[in-house]
Order: structure tokens, then sequence, then C-alpha cells
């Protein structure tokens, strides 16, 4: 086992329990680190035959980029916003939770857990459901809302001058139906995995361990699956993503914030967040072609309109009239689909189902392309009548978390 | 500024007689009071202070003053939290007694129209622990025995709650034997503070909890349901008393039953500290939910009691938090104190509460993330084994 891939900023040589200490006694004598606080170690594999090696894939947690952007897709994500407890006000507390979740989350997406006290009568650590299963590719990608920072025109904890510079409320878009209550938040979190019970594990420690810190806002649960190396589909049954830029260069210019954010913002990106809500019956019940003309691709070999293979580029004068697809590429502006389908039981009034899209997308300049982009669709995007955005959301995901650092830590110091 | 000037005055003259009254010994009980503010302990220091504001309320109480008896009960709360850590560390037992007089004087204080009477009761007692405490010996119990006094003094609490739950139980089924609704339904809500606060114990005799207080869900056959909710439900929902006073027999029968068997029980520490996360458990589920009082909606009167309930643990458990978790005793300290000023805003006087149907979405979870906060804290009381 390479050793220097299970470092954690807690267990590292150069940063480890003194400045740990530091930081909590920085916070004050009553910070809670948790119940798997200080001491807590790493669990070792149990064993190691019994799991099933594909599951044993690992994304590393320390990198340039925070993972669970262009990381490959994986088949199950959460989604989850925080507030900050009305009773922190010492961003000391705030830094410490991140330290703690930087330690945990570093050693969840290894598969590993945290060990239990030795104490019996105290609750254990970890929750268990998702021993012996393996890492399965599991991502955690943190981010942060305009909330964090600024809070009814307050500069809550003295970081605004030190907010990204495309965050902002999300404005009024056309057709929306916003409940707030399942909206934006002060942290998001972004939690993939290719087994769902690896992924809520991860999210469900995530929620104890915050707990008095930071409370869980919303969650929202979603699945996305396709053939391996190719475009999966939505419940609409089209591709979804096919548009993504794969090439590193082009994700530089697409995804990744350079020299013009703040220091600890630059090699980062946006998360634009959308709920989607799909009237799938009334969809059902549309015409196939119809169906692609609202679109503006084919349903089967996701070409746009007037070509025959996927990835060929759309021809704007050859989309329908208001067609998804066409309006999208009217802004003239890219952004990186990460989008998962979500179901959630009938809807008890009408026996409708309630599925439909957690519309996750990644860009450097949210203001450039994901806003526009939704003013445009808001306003005449021929697929409205099919859907309805119910929440949002925009969050800063700062750059990559280095080996012995902890999540948005250059942003405090 | 004059109280600086008045506070130097005190303390020269505190200086000077020193000697003497040194010389008159400390067999006086009398004296102690003055003895203390010679000295430079901040606990005898704050507790002198807590006298004096005590006083003036005595003294409000007397001219029948809601004003300044607000004020005072106000400025006590302050001064007491001002150097209660202290008196944690190192008078735990007389701390809590203390804290168990001082809350409801503050409580009360909050009130648009507070019960006068009972802060009169509880200021009375406050003088009494005042004094013990300006007179207390700082003692430590061995850790050995420790356990032991904490097991003690909480089913001292848990005894004292069972017998005014007999107490406040017999006005009630005597209201419902007389199939009086209206005064049955003012009578309902304080005997159900005192078997919400002693719960675990209730729990420990198999058959009495559910008797005594089973919902309806919790039944299988709704005709052999009794106990408190059972006329819950005749009270509010029926409206009528008819065919109750079995019922009320019934449940006076159980609840003397409870008495009873509570007075020789014994608990172990562990059970002692599970109990305390029971209750908070039901609070979380139960009355958060507004499921417990479904009728008459007096879920936030049961919430407060369950949580009195697990302070009352906490609170004999502090000699031991003392050995090594002081910094847990005291986030749990300061997390209660966030809870009940949470509660404040919905409290009208012991037994009266905000409506649970009137609550909003947004008030409920305020309310369940104080108490998620509480829980996630004491459960880590387990330190101490």
């Amino acid at each position: 086992m390479d050793h220097e891939e299970l470092g954690t900023p807690q267990q590292k040589k150069g940063y480890s329990r003194r400045e740990m200490l530091k930081m909590s006694a920085l916070a004050g004598g009553g910070i809670a680190l948790g119940a798997s606080g200080l001491g807590a170690a790493l669990e070792l594999f149990g064993d190691k035959a019994a799991t099933d090696p594909a599951n044993e894939s690992k994304i590393p947690f320390f990198a340039t980029h925070q993972a669970g952007v262009t990381t490959a897709q994986q088949g199950y994500g959460y989604l989850a916003a925080f507030d900050i407890d009305p009773s922190i006000h010492d961003v000391a507390k705030i830094m410490a939770l991140f330290i703690t979740w930087t330690r945990l989350a570093a050693t969840l997406i290894q598969g590993k857990r945290e060990i239990n006290s030795s104490n019996k009568e105290l609750p254990p650590n970890d929750t268990n459901e998702a021993r012996d299963l393996g890492a399965a590719n599991l991502t955690i990608t943190f981010g942060l809302g305009h909330s964090f920072f600024m809070k009814n025109g307050k500069d809550r904890f003295g970081l605004a001058s030190q907010m990204p510079k495309q965050l902002t409320p999300m404005p009024r878009i056309a057709h929306e139906t916003l409940d707030q209550s399942i909206s934006n938040g002060d942290i998001c979190v972004q939690i993939c995995a290719d087994i769902q019970q690896v992924a809520f594990h991860a999210l469900r420690n995530l929620i104890k361990e915050a707990l008095g810190t930071a409370n869980i806002r919303w969650m929202e649960t979603g699945f996305l699956n396709g053939p391996k190396g190719k475009t999966p589909r939505n419940l609409f049954g089209f591709k979804d993503g096919t548009a993504n830029v794969t090439d590193p260069d082009d994700q530089n210019k697409v995804v990744w914030t350079s020299s013009d954010e703040p220091k600890w913002m630059r090699g980062g990106t946006y998360l634009g967040y959308r709920k989607i809500k799909m009237i799938i019956e009334t969809w059902d019940r549309d015409s196939y072609s119809d169906q692609e003309q609202v679109i503006g691709r084919k349903k089967n070999s996701g070409a746009a309109f007037g070509r025959t293979h996927e990835h060929e580029p759309v021809i704007i004068s050859k989309q329908p009239g208001d067609s998804h697809v066409g309006l999208a590429h009217q802004t003239g502006q890219k952004i990186y689909r990460r989008a998962y389908s979500y179901t959630n039981g009938i809807q008890p009034a009408t026996g409708n189902l309630d599925a439909g899209l957690l519309f996750i997308s990644y860009q450097n300049k949210p203001q450039e392309s994901f806003i526009p982009m939704l003013r445009v669709l808001g306003k005449s995007d021929a697929l409205n009548e099919y859907i309805d955005h119910v929440a949002t959301g925009l969050f800063a995901i700062p750059a990559g978390i280095k080996k012995n650092e902890y999540f948005a830590q250059h942003l405090f110091e | 500024m004059k109280s600086q000037k008045k506070m130097v005055f005190l303390l020269l003259i505190a200086i000077l007689l020193l000697p003497v009254i040194t010389a008159c010994g400390s067999t006086q009980k009398s004296s102690s009071s003055k003895t203390s503010q010679a000295t430079n302990d901040p606990v005898k220091q704050g507790t002198n202070k807590m006298k004096q504001l005590n006083n003036k309320l005595q003294a409000a109480l007397k001219k029948n003053d809601t004003d300044a008896i607000k004020k005072y009960g106000k400025q006590i709360n302050t001064q007491w939290l001002s150097y209660e850590n202290g008196v944690r560390d190192r008078f735990p037992l007389q701390y809590a007694k203390i804290e168990r007089y001082q809350q409801p004087i503050y409580a009360q204080s909050n009130l648009a129209d507070p019960d006068v009477a009972q802060i009169k009761e509880n200021s009375t007692a406050l003088t009494g622990q005042l004094n013990d405490l300006l007179t207390a010996k700082e003692t430590k119990t061995k850790p050995s025995k420790q356990m032991d006094q904490a097991v003690d003094d909480y089913l001292k609490y848990a005894d004292e709650q069972i017998d005014m739950l007999v107490k406040t139980t017999k006005p009630f089924v005597k209201a419902v034997k007389a199939g009086d609704v209206e005064k049955a339904k003012k009578l309902y809500t304080l005997p159900r503070i005192y078997y919400e606060r002693a719960e675990p114990i209730a729990e420990s005799f198999g058959d009495l909890d559910p008797a005594i207080d089973a919902r309806i869900n919790d039944v299988d056959n709704v005709s052999k349901w009794t106990g408190f909710h059972e006329i819950e439900r005749a009270l509010w929902e029926k409206n009528s008393l008819k065919g109750q006073s079995k019922y009320a027999d019934k449940l006076m029968t159980d609840v003397l039953d409870l008495q009873k068997k509570s007075k020789t029980f014994k608990l172990t520490p562990k059970a002692m500290v599970a109990g305390a996360m029971e209750l908070l458990e039901e609070a979380a589920t139960s009355k958060i939910t507004g499921e417990e009082e479904r009728y008459s909606h007096t879920d936030l009167v049961d919430l407060q009691a369950n949580v009195d309930g697990s302070e009352a643990v906490y609170q004999a458990a502090i000699p031991a938090l003392n050995e090594g978790h002081k910094d847990l005793a005291n986030q749990i300290d300061k997390q209660f104190q966030a809870f009940d000023k949470q509660m404040l805003k919905y409290k009208k006087s012991d037994t009266e509460y905000e409506d649970y149907t009137k609550l909003s979405k947004d008030q409920i979870r305020e309310i369940s993330n104080e108490l998620s906060k509480l829980s996630k804290l004491m459960a880590q009381t387990a330190k101490i084994f």
C-alpha cells in the first residue's frame, strides 16, 4: 500500500496532531472536533479477498482539482447543502469542521472508515453500512454558496473580500417554481460512487460530524447509468452530456478557474444546480417526432438535427425553433454537464410520477454561461412544457486539496 | 462608575474587617456572608452578589412589583452565568442544587405573567443553597464513589418527580371523575410534566409505562387502551368525560404503583446515562413531531420535561465529568441553556407552551436542531465510563 496515498492532514508528520491541536485551541476550548476527533485513526482493510475488485477503484482525494467534477461519472450521486449553525460566529469553528471533513473524506474515499472508541458505552464513530463494500470510485466534492460569505447584506465571517468573482445569489429565471427549502445553502457537498450505499454512507457520516457547526439543509439523490464510455441517457430517454469537453486544455477553458479569481479559488470551478421536475406522463404521451423536435437531437443516436453522429457539432440553422439544444447553443458558451436522474415516488394529488433531473453543471464563468443559458431556456425552451424548475443553487468549488491541507484552507489563511 | 466605587469601598471594608471576623470564627452561620466578602475567591464573591440580587428579588416579591421581580430574576441569571463554571468545577453538588432553583426563577422572569408564588418558593430555597455554597468545603468525592453518588442524586430527583406525579394526578383524576371537562383540561399537563421527566424509571417496570402513557398507535386493541392519552382523547377530541371514571381510577392505581415500586428501585450508572439519552430520543421522535399529545397539542410541555429529565442526569454526572471532561461539561451546559432559550419563545407558563399545531415548519426545525445538538453532546457523557 502506498503510504503517500494514505496521507491525511492529521496523520502526516508535517501537519498533524500538533497543528490540529493548535487549530482546536484557536477555535476555543469547546470546539467539536467530533466523536471521531483527534485520536481517531484509520481502520485498515478487513477481508480483501471478499471484496469485489471492481469496487476497489479509488479516485485520489488530494489533487490539483477537486474530484467529482471531470471524473468519469459514477452511477449514483448525492447532492446536499448545509447551513452554518446560527450559534457559530467564529470562523475557527468552521475551519475545524473543514479539517474534520477533509480528514473524514480522505479516509472514506479509500473505502476506509473511522475506528470506534474502545468505550462501548459511546456511540460508534462510523455507521458501518459501507463496511466491505470498497471505495467504489467514491468522490466527495465541497463547495461554498453566496450565503456563506454574505447573509442579509452582512459580511458574516469577514471573508466577503475573498468572495469568488462569479458567485452571486441565483437571479430570478422565467418559468421556475422554486422551493427555497430545497434550494441554495451555505455549503454544498456532492458525493458520487458506483455503489449507492457507499455514497450515502459518506454523506451520512459527514452530516453526523457537522451537526452543530453546519446542519443539513437539503439532500437529493440521483442515479445515472450508461454503457461504458458512452453518453448516459436521462429520463426523457435522450443522451445527456454529449457536448461535454474531455480534452484537458478544453476543460481549462470551460471548467477550471484561473488568475481572475482570488488566489484560493484558482483551479476551482462553479457548480450550477437546478432540480428539474419532469412532467413524465405528458412527455410519454408526446409523439416520437415531437420529442426529437423539442430536444433538437435524434432520440437514439443523439445526433443533432442535420447530423448523423452524436458528437458532430450542432448546426444552429438546422435546429427546430426553440429546441432545447438549439437555444442552449445560441449562447455560444459551454458548460460541463454532470446531471443525475431522480425519482421520488408519486405525486399524491395526481398519481403522476415525481421524477426528473438533478441538473448539475460545472463551469468557470457561470455568469457568462450557466445563468445566461438558463435565462434563454427559461423564456422560450420548447421543453418548458414538460419540465418545472423546482430548486436552484450556485456554489463555488475551490481548487483541489493538497496533501496535508484542508478544504478551503487558503480562504482562511 | 458608581458601582465600581462601591466595590472598592466594600473591598476596603472587607480587608479592614478581616482580622476581626476571623477572630469571631466561623461558628456563627449568620456571619458567613460577611466573611466571604473578605475573600478573593471568585466563587464566594459571585455567590455574595447572587445573594444581594436575591435579597432585592425578595424585596420586590414583598412589594409584589412584577417589573422589579422580572428584572432581578434576570439579573440573578446573568450573575450566575458569569461564574457558574467555577462552581461546577469545584462544588458540583451545590452547583446542581442552585441550578434547580435559579433556572425556574429565570424562566418565570421571562414570562409576561410570571408565577409569583413559585418564584417566592424558589427564591427562598435559593437563599438556603447560596448560604450552603458559601460555607461548603471543596471536597472531592473519590472517583470510585462518584458514580454511586451520581446515581443517588439522580434517584432522589426521580423520586421527587414521581411524588409530584402522584400529588398532581390526584386532582386531575378527581376532575375527570366529576365529569368536569374544563377543569380536567387545565389539570392535565402538570402530571404530564412530572411523568415525562422521570419516564426512564417508569419504563423499567414492564407494563406500567404503557398502562400510563401509551398512545393510541402503541396498542393493538384500542378497547384495552388506558392511561393519560386515553383521557386526553376524551377531553379534547370527544369533549366529554362520559365513561372515563374507570380510566381515571386505573390511572391513579398505576401511578401509585409506580411510586411504590420506584422507592426500592436500583439503577446502575450506565442505565442512568442511557436513560438520559432515552429521554432525548423520546423528545426527538414523538414530541417534536406532535405525536405524543395529538389531541391536546401540549407537546412542547412534554418536550421540555424530557429535556429537564436528561439535564438532571447531566447534573448528577458533573463530578464524574469534571474528571477529564470539563470541556464536554461546559459544552453540554451551554447547549442546555441554548435549548431552554429556544423554548422560552413558546413558553407561557410552566404548564402552558404554544400549541404544537401553531408552530411553523421552520420553528419546529429550529427546536429540532437545538435538540439534536444537545443529543449529540449528551451521547458523549458516556466518556465517564
